[in-house]
């Protein structure tokens, strides 16, 4: 159904970073947020992306703002960082969306929602490296990711799935050998994003023995922010609340400071 | 969200969180119409992986299962929880619990009316409610099934034996039978089919009698269908008729239908004469049929032939066999990975070269067009065929011949699919699986169909479509 073949000629696919974007990312990473703005307005889309993102009213800027260079001294070099990276993302999501109900805009709201409650998580766990916070971007590429191999096999998945609880990522493991988590790091691997950012994103399947204390933590807050966000009705409309599995025992002994910290917000 | 359903139980798997905002999206009228049209016995809404449900979200799900349970009286409820979620439940809803609570699937598939007994040899099933009337319920209700139910009286007693967990099949706790449903109780002993009833029998057990699984059972090849009326007080003359009207409908197919401890206090003694004319049997207890071998097997009910369905291949169902060879194709590439080469057709008899090292397994399929699709798989291809769904291989023949019927089942759902393409309406049976080919045969002897031989990776795998 699908094949590793498969799998290799989707990895194929993937586009290098454009130079324009490395230039961005390398100027964020040297924390020249003048230079960086000044590469991203030679990228028009990445110039529109940018002044979309940041008058969204989740982002609670009271004006309307359209000079790129003072969009990238409100993010601030961390949260720059993270939105550039959204975007890179963002340019493998297909134009029509078959497999889940989504669309350019869902779907950046998925990545928008998910990225501020990341930040809140990591100031809350008094974290403040960039690597660890880009990482929540790097998350959503496995929707993409799913979208592309499962769209043309929906009938097939379909029954699949009426006869057995299996998600999407088991099966493709148990067909493939790979997993959705694991093609996000081929991902990483090929837009050279620090290899911090992806093995965070591959341990928060919650399966990964002899982490570190950091990643650990990390992860598990990663795994239940995610199922968090896939519950929401915009992601549960897209059919995507179980296209992954959660690992409820995974996240226990987070639960309680997950509920504080975020639930509590939003009741 | 589409429920997974196994042997007619439907199941709901949520994640993550449910409240009164997220818990519409996840579960909607589509997606019960969609289980309804499945014609499940059971429709249950997993809490396994749900870390936050408040009662708003629950009862959402509530609401709509009970629309369900209204409309075409199934059991519905919730299962899967641990003991903080089953606290939880019970102080949500305290005194207006209606639904069933189920504290494993496991648990919910021993009430389920059509249950398949498996082990021969099975082990007792320890019982406790803190409940007397739930306790007592929950006991009656697995009897029924044809389980050996041992309640504890006390939660001592019950912590005790809870602590030998090896000695019971399945511990039956944290689990409340709300509004079950309105179908006669079925289970299958090898071969034959038990249906449990009860009380006064009039013209309701039309009703509650489900008519299409015992056609399906007849087209499968059962042939003995036993009626277990130890707890029947009496009879009136409507359901005389239904069991004489059943008596002859089955004629077609050699099938016996037997009542077992019916007594004739309270019911006029010539409705037994007049039940006995139309072809039933009456017997004192059960062991009567199914522990002498030699009557079982005069009755069919130790895998013997279906002598008399020798129905032909009509031609419908001859047109529509590319769909049936498409749909068993596609299935078994999408499970194994792997090319399938058509090898040679035939019309005739089932013939299988070498039987050893083979498992198979069969479906019915009726409406619009009926009968029954066949495949015989050499024990590597069965065992390649379930890795996919069990995520690990496995030697246990019972693990792989559960899963065939699983396997079936997915194909059968094709069929059906394709064939509503064409406007061609069929339901499909619970599948059957055979350790032994031999059986098969013997259910298939004499029917003629289409065989098609295919080759996996090169071992034979074999397709049979009869009536």
């Amino acid at each position: 159904m699908v094949t590793q073949e498969e799998i290799h000629a989707y990895i194929q696919t993937i586009p290098p970073s454009a130079k324009t974007l490395k230039e961005v990312l390398s100027y964020l990473d040297k924390q020249e947020l003048a230079k960086a703005a000044q590469s991203a307005s030679e990228d028009p889309a990445l110039k529109l992306y940018l002044q979309n993102i940041v008058n969204k009213p989740i982002y609670g800027f009271k004006n309307d703002i359209k000079d790129i260079n003072q969009i990238f001294s409100i993010l601030g070099l961390t949260q720059a960082k993270q939105i550039v990276y959204n975007y890179m993302i963002s340019l493998l999501s297909p134009k029509k969306w078959e497999l889940f109900e989504l669309n350019t805009k869902s779907f950046s709201e998925i990545q928008d929602r998910l990225s501020l409650q990341w930040k809140k998580i990591l100031e809350h766990l008094n974290i403040k490296d960039n690597d660890i916070y880009t990482s929540i971007s790097l998350l959503p590429a496995s929707i993409i990711v799913c979208e592309a191999l499962f769209k043309s096999k929906q009938e097939n998945i379909n029954l699949l799935r009426a006869s057995n609880d299996l998600d999407y990522n088991t099966i493709l493991k148990r067909l493939s050998g790979m997993d959705l988590y694991d093609l996000c790091k081929e991902i990483a691997d090929v837009w050279e994003f620090p290899l911090k950012t992806s093995a965070i994103v591959l341990a928060s399947k919650g399966d990964k023995k002899d982490l570190d204390k950091e990643t650990e933590l990390l992860s598990k807050w990663m795994h239940l922010l995610f199922f968090y966000q896939l519950s929401q009705p915009l992601a549960a409309q897209a059919g995507l609340n179980d296209f992954i599995e959660f690992n409820i025992d995974y996240v226990q002994d987070i639960y309680e400071d997950f509920q504080d910290l975020i639930m509590e917000e939003n009741a | 969200m589409r429920a997974v359903v196994k042997n007619r139980i439907g199941v709901f798997h949520p994640q993550g969180f449910l409240d009164g905002t997220t818990a519409p999206s996840m579960l909607t009228m589509e997606d019960i119409k969609a289980t309804e049209a499945l014609k499940v016995e059971m429709l249950l809404v997993s809490l396994k992986k749900v870390v936050f449900f408040n009662k708003n979200g629950l009862n959402v799900f509530i609401d709509l299962l009970y629309s369900v349970q209204k409309k075409s009286g199934i059991i519905v409820g919730l299962c899967d929880y641990d003991d903080k979620k089953y606290a939880a439940i019970l102080k949500f809803y305290n005194t207006e619990l209606n639904f069933s609570l189920f504290k494993t699937h496991k648990i919910a598939s021993l009430f389920s009316s059509s249950m398949q007994e498996k082990d021969k040899s099975k082990k007792s099933i320890l019982v406790w409610q803190e409940e007397p009337s739930q306790r007592s319920a929950l006991a009656i209700e697995l009897f029924d099934r044809g389980h050996n139910p041992i309640v504890c009286q006390t939660q001592k007693e019950f912590d005790e034996k809870k602590s030998q967990a090896d000695l019971y099949e399945t511990i039956v706790y944290q689990t409340f039978l709300g509004l079950l449903g309105s179908k006669i109780a079925t289970r299958v002993t090898g071969n034959a089919i038990i249906y449990t009833v009860g009380g006064f029998l009039d013209a309701e057990i039309s009703e509650s009698f489900d008519l299409n699984y015992h056609q399906n059972s007849l087209n499968v090849g059962f042939t003995l269908f036993i009626f277990d009326a130890y707890k029947v007080i009496s009879m009136n003359i409507h359901a005389v008729n239904f069991f004489s009207k059943l008596a002859s409908a089955g004629a077609e197919y050699g099938a016996n239908l037997c009542i077992i401890g019916m007594t004739f206090e309270k019911t006029p003694e010539n409705f037994k004469h007049e039940l006995e004319d139309a072809g039933l049997m009456f017997f004192d207890n059960m062991d009567d049929i199914l522990k002498d071998k030699k009557l079982l097997k005069e009755l069919g009910g130790s895998g013997g032939s279906t002598a008399g369905n020798k129905r032909a291949l009509n031609k419908v169902l001859v047109n529509e066999l590319p769909r049936f060879i498409s749909a068993t194709v596609n299935t078994m590439e999408m499970m194994t990975n792997a090319k399938a080469e058509k090898q040679d057709a035939s019309v005739g008899e089932l013939k299988v070269d070498n039987i050893n090292e083979k498992l198979a397994s069969s479906i019915g399929f009726y409406g619009n067009i009926d009968g029954m699709v066949v495949l015989i798989f050499p024990l590597n291809i069965a065992k390649k065929s379930c890795e996919l769904l069990l995520g690990e291989k496995t030697d246990d023949v019972e693990e792989i011949l559960d899963t065939l019927a699983e396997f079936v089942n997915i194909i059968a759902g094709r069929v059906k699919a394709l064939l509503a393409e064409q406007n061609i309406s069929v339901d499909i049976t619970l599948p059957r699986t055979y350790e032994n080919v031999e059986d098969l045969l013997a259910t298939v002897e004499k029917r003629k169909g289409v065989q098609v031989n295919l080759n996996f990776e090169g071992e034979g795998f074999t397709f049979f479509l009869t009536r």
